[in-house]
């Protein structure tokens, strides 16, 4: 049984916009508990976060200073910041509600409570008293039902590209939360002694990949072996290899997948050529910039090839 | 002490028929049982199913009031838990008459867009079929599959003082509702169980498989499974909840007019994943003239450019056919019987409401003499627009149709009023009678296949005769039950 374009379009941007919700999320927090571990005055600001979305352009438009209260209220509960935590809610349900008859039933029913959660405490949330609770429960949500579509939907259109859309917006997510730490310690030679493996701990956190680092790597959380791991692991699910294996997985069923194909196998190179020990911090920022504007040339790839479909 | 039927009777009138209830005030036999249990009830216990059943179409109808937005469509639909019953004896007449009605309207249409015998043979003047809005010089010269046009028809169908059963009129467009009838059926299997016990009562749920046979025996492909797409206008259309019900139902999918395409070689096909994949049958729920941009109105963008061209040559069906609105005219109705003996030569076995045509001096002479008795209405307008209720208007407002109707008489027809029957509803914390029609469904393909029952719908307002949901009218589950009764 083959798939509308529209319809699978629909539920690639629901994965994505659910994903970029939850990852959002989860870095808001690591990054939230993060600053109140370091000493008052060396903390890094909180730019970074908008920085390494792409987003500084928007955040121009309504506010002039990087202050927290303006960069939470941005990422939390902007309507026009298409990387805010409510607003990839909002997507998400919209895309849900036209492909509800493609879709296990509970997952309309759990996406719309989530926008209603939303909707009632996002804008309530910025400060830093709910602020956590907001962000745990955004992130619980979106693990159910992400859970939910994974254990209860037929192995068909539907959930290749559901999986597409998830996997390829977190692979970008996870180049992002590396970027945090590049940024926070770019050209501070001071901080990265004192704070490196603070800030680098808590991004592990925010993959939920700290136990796994300590029992693979060791009790040690340095730079490099961070780097190398959420980079290369292919064991685990948050790291970019894992994604990309992922993708690779679900193009291969597909018809008409030698662009999108040439194109990930470009990345996986690049993944597996970029050596984390040789690089300085400068080269590992350039390095992730050009690694996702590789990831976006996939997403144009899939979005061309399997979304825009026209006769002769 | 508390039963909620107490004062049925004394509601009720001699003047119009009961569905459930005799005159003398007894319950007919085919709904003898369900009527002693449901007497049975206290009202507090009546009142505690409606609430189930409320509920039932909450989460059901979840998909309704979601796509308001809490505004524009909000559709909680008001339905009544006691059923109408209808014995299955006195349905298969009804049945039969709907079929043999189906097949001689496709007759006329088929024969309307091409060798126009009938208007040849002057069984009723060509200047009233062909200069109807409803008439599509665009599909002459066409025999879809079967010569089949209509091939989903709901007609509307009422009972008089007599009993009798009359046809209304018939929806051979895109006609809707069907989905309440399924929905109706599973809510009273939800909330009154223990009314099933003692029944034989004709499933419904087998409507969307009926659909499917009908609409894939149409393909002009010979597929083991035909590609058949429910064509609706979107998510904001008031009929959208249907339209995805029934595309699911079907396992057919579910498009709009952007996810079609008309290519060179004059074929359908819908943008999927898997590149361009044909299209075999449209089951299209958008008027005629949003269909083909390139060929009724220019600026839809509901439709597919080309399809209709698709349809000329045989590459896809649509169903029901563009220009199968000719004959739901309002004038065209009053020729009904005599399309039946002429492309059949059989009897009518379902009466029609006696019609006058304006355009004939004596039926015009004596509705303008009776217009005190006459329901007027005119012959292009369908939901009850400009329509005039003769024993409820003013002076005035009759004469402003007098004036009418000698302007424009070819534009009016007038039938008298109906006295619609009733049956018990639960109202408040009463059983009350209320007044209802029905619409049937009848497929038409190869075959020819009637609904067991249809869609009751209900005036909730006590006296009032406009049924449609739009103003107060809400929906009955309709049984249609098996002869031997315990």
């Amino acid at each position: 049984m083959t798939m509308l374009s529209r319809v699978a379009e629909r539920l690639y941007w629901m994965a994505r916009y659910l994903e970029r919700a939850e990852d959002t999320a989860r870095l808001t927090q690591a990054y939230t508990h993060l600053i109140m571990d370091i000493p008052a005055g060396s903390e890094p600001g909180w730019d970074i976060l908008v920085r390494i979305l792409d987003a500084e352009p928007i955040f121009g438009e309504h506010h002039r200073v990087f202050n927290e209260q303006n960069v939470l209220k941005f990422l939390i509960a902007d309507e026009e910041n298409a990387g805010s935590i409510h607003y990839c809610i909002r997507a998400a349900r919209e895309n849900v509600r036209t492909t509800r008859d493609v879709l296990p039933e509970e997952v309309w029913e759990h996406v719309n409570e989530l926008y209603l959660f939303s909707m009632e405490n996002a804008a309530k949330s910025v400060g830093r008293r709910h602020r956590h609770q907001f962000l745990e429960q955004v992130i619980n949500r979106c693990q159910m039902i992400n859970g939910l579509l994974m254990t209860t939907l037929c192995r068909d259109h539907a959930y290749r590209f559901i999986k597409l859309g998830h996997l390829l917006e977190r692979a970008d997510m996870t180049t992002r939360v590396i970027d945090v730490g590049a940024g926070a310690l770019l050209g501070n030679k001071k901080l990265n002694k004192a704070v490196g493996p603070l800030i680098w701990a808590a991004l592990l956190q925010s993959l939920s990949a700290m136990g796994t680092y300590r029992r693979t790597i060791g009790p040690l959380v340095e730079a490099d072996a961070v780097v190398e791991f959420v980079f290369k692991e292919r064991s685990l699910p948050r790291s970019v290899r894992f994604c990309l294996d992922g993708i690779r997985q679900e193009l291969v069923p597909l018809k008409n997948h030698q662009d999108a194909l040439k194109v990930l196998e470009r990345s996986r190179r690049s993944l597996s050529r970029f050596s984390p020990d040789e690089a300085r911090r400068e080269d590992l920022h350039k390095f992730i910039d050009r690694f996702q504007i590789e990831l976006n040339t996939l997403g144009t790839t899939i979005i061309s090839t399997w979304f825009m479909v026209d006769g002769t | 002490m508390d039963n909620s039927w107490k004062h049925y009777n004394s509601h009720k009138t001699d003047n119009f028929f009961d569905e459930l209830v005799t005159d003398t005030g007894r319950p007919r036999v085919a709904a003898r049982q369900a009527v002693k249990l449901l007497q049975g009830m206290s009202s507090e216990e009546m009142a505690a199913r409606r609430g189930a059943a409320e509920l039932a179409i909450r989460e059901m109808g979840i998909s309704f009031t979601i796509y308001s937005e809490g505004k524009n469509i909000d559709r909680a639909w008001p339905f009544d838990i006691i059923p109408r019953i209808i014995p299955a004896k006195e349905w298969r007449k009804v049945s039969h008459g709907l079929a043999q009605r189906s097949r001689a309207l496709n007759c006329f249409i088929n024969d309307i867009y091409n060798k126009q015998k009938i208007l040849k043979d002057g069984l009723l003047p060509a200047d009233i079929v062909l200069e109807s809005g409803n008439y599509k010089p665009q599909c002459a010269n066409v025999t879809p599959k079967f010569g089949a046009w209509a091939h989903i028809c709901g007609t509307d169908l009422v009972r008089d003082r007599d009993g009798k059963f009359y046809v209304l009129e018939d929806n051979l467009r895109v006609p809707s509702g069907v989905s309440y009838m399924l929905e109706n059926r599973e809510i009273t299997k939800r909330v009154l169980p223990e009314l099933f016990k003692n029944y034989s009562i004709l499933p419904v749920d087998d409507y969307p498989s009926r659909l499917y046979s009908t609409l894939a025996s149409l393909s002009p492909r010979e597929q083991r499974r035909p590609c058949i797409a429910v064509l609706t206008p979107g998510i904001f259309n008031s009929a959208y909840f249907e339209h995805a019900y029934l595309a699911q139902g079907m396992g057919a999918e579910l498009v709009e007019g952007s996810d079609l395409f008309v290519d060179e070689d004059e074929c359908l096909y819908m943008r999927t994943v898997d590149g361009p994949t044909r299209v075999d049958v449209v089951y299209r729920r958008i008027d005629d003239d949003f269909l083909d941009p390139e060929v009724f109105l220019e600026d839809s963008a509901l439709g597919v450019p080309g399809i209709m061209r698709a349809w000329k040559k045989g590459n896809v069906a649509i169903a029901n056919a563009p220009g199968s609105g000719v004959a739901d005219d309002k004038v065209v109705y009053a020729f009904v019987p005599a399309m039946i003996r002429y492309y059949l030569g059989e009897e009518p076995s379902l009466a029609s409401v006696k019609t006058y045509l304006c355009m004939n001096q004596p039926d015009r002479d004596y509705v303008l003499a009776n217009l005190d008795k006459l329901v007027v209405k005119p012959a292009n307008e369908s939901g009850g627009y400009g329509l005039m209720v003769g024993p409820h208007a003013s002076k005035a407002k009759r004469a402003e149709f007098a004036k009418l109707i000698e302007a424009n008489p070819r534009n009016y027809i007038a039938q008298p009023t109906l006295a619609l029957s009733t049956a018990p509803t639960f109202i408040d914390d009463e059983v009350e009678p209320r007044h209802l029609d029905l619409r049937p469904f009848i497929l038409h393909g190869k075959n020819t296949w009637v609904t067991p029952g249809g869609l009751t719908r209900v005036a909730l307002e006590k006296g009032s005769l406009v049924v449609n949901s739009s103003q107060g009218g809400g929906s009955k589950d309709t049984w249609i039950v098996e002869g031997s009764i315990k």
